[in-house]
């Protein structure tokens, strides 16, 4: 089932309605710490907006939300002495995702201290390598004209963006697959 | 970096040298010793799937997934808070579009986005980089985040320490052009260790 704005548990700390530890706020970011964390110090940082995966994510806003990781990671690094900062986004449930509600996760870093964000390199052909390079290549020519400037200031935090029919049935089709 | 045979004298002359150097020195050096600055520089192969003024995405020869993609930012930064604003925006930027394609052309059921900084957090190389991993079901790839509940005194501690530490930031709704500060170019060595 899809999770709607209402059900969400993220949309619920926004609001004010489940209390947390905030670390940072501005027009669109929210940081909490997550008081269930791998380590202590590792934080959430969430658009007010609810979107569920990136894709939903406004140009401006992913802006907004990394520059904020950013700060969180440096603030991590000045006040709690560790060796190191993840930022860590899971992005539909094959990839991890738990809660319907786009988050990044900063986590402070130490040797030896139970996280594991490594791999086994997987050894592909040289054709399968370049198959997926064409792959990939075939839809990358498009990107590139990202959204920097906010057009309408104000309006635009209030009101989501609306999405055309056929998107909608794209980002429901992903969440189909996030459930 | 690949392993290279030298003496212990040549060893301690080149720290000698390195401590010696400007910052600005130092940034050069790091520079011609990194191999995804020849990478960007077309002096070494890639495969290369994005690039524009800012940030060049390759494939990782290595990879987690097949489709795992690399983003480099163009300019040699260390680690993640070194980079301006405006440039952290447009990596970001870059990486959502990276992921969509990733859902659309090589039928990814969900991606990763993992950045590393410092050893300690898994960086390999000194050039600061975006993976984005592809992932499908029963890939094969597990990552560990254990959860492990706080202290409440934990919670009220280390937040308000982040919140000191964040509270010119937290102020600024707007979050204008900011040079991070506290980390300098000594700090960066011991958090990539002495290479």
């Amino acid at each position: 089932m899809m999770a709607t704005k209402a059900a969400c548990l993220v949309c619920q700390i926004v609001e004010n309605k489940i209390p947390s530890k905030k670390v940072y706020e501005d027009e669109f970011v929210l940081a909490v710490l997550d008081v269930n964390g791998a380590v202590p110090g590792h934080c959430f940082v969430m658009p007010k907006n609810h979107y569920s995966i990136i894709e939903q994510v406004p140009d401006i806003e992913i802006g907004r939300l990394f520059q904020a990781s950013n700060k969180i990671s440096s603030a991590i690094f000045e006040s709690l002495g560790v060796q190191g900062t993840n930022i860590f986004v899971a992005n539909g449930v094959p990839a991890g995702q738990t809660v319907a509600h786009f988050t990044i996760n900063v986590i402070p870093r130490k040797d030896n201290d139970g996280i594991n964000l490594q791999w086994q390199p997987k050894q592909l052909s040289e054709e399968e390598m370049s198959t997926v390079e064409l792959k990939l290549k075939e839809q990358t020519k498009n990107i590139g004209h990202f959204e920097k400037e906010e057009k309408k200031p104000r309006a635009y935090a209030a009101k989501p963006k609306i999405i055309s029919e056929e998107e909608e049935e794209y980002f429901t089709k992903q969440m189909r697959r996030l459930t | 970096m690949p392993e290279q045979n030298i003496t212990p004298e040549q060893l301690k002359a080149l720290q000698e040298k390195i401590k010696q150097m400007s910052p600005e020195e130092l940034k050069e050096f790091q520079k011609k010793q990194c191999i995804f600055c020849q990478i960007v520089a077309g002096k070494v192969q890639s495969k290369k799937i994005y690039e524009d003024e800012k940030v060049i995405a390759l494939l990782d020869i290595n990879p987690s997934n097949p489709g795992h993609v690399l983003l480099l930012t163009k300019e040699h930064y260390s680690i993640m808070p070194q980079i301006p604003d405006d440039e952290l925006a447009h990596v970001f930027m870059a990486v959502k579009s990276l992921s969509n394609a990733m859902l659309r052309s090589i039928d990814a059921q969900g991606t990763n986005i993992i950045v590393a900084n410092g050893i300690a957090a898994g960086q390999r190389a000194q050039h600061f980089m975006v993976h984005v991993i592809p992932r499908k079901e029963n890939d094969g790839i597990n990552f560990v985040l254990p959860q492990n509940a706080m202290q409440q005194a934990d919670i009220e501690d280390i937040g308000n320490r982040l919140v000191a530490s964040l509270k010119g930031a937290s102020e600024d709704a707007k979050m204008p052009e900011q040079k991070s500060k506290g980390i300098d170019l000594d700090d960066i060595s011991k958090i990539l260790g002495a290479r």
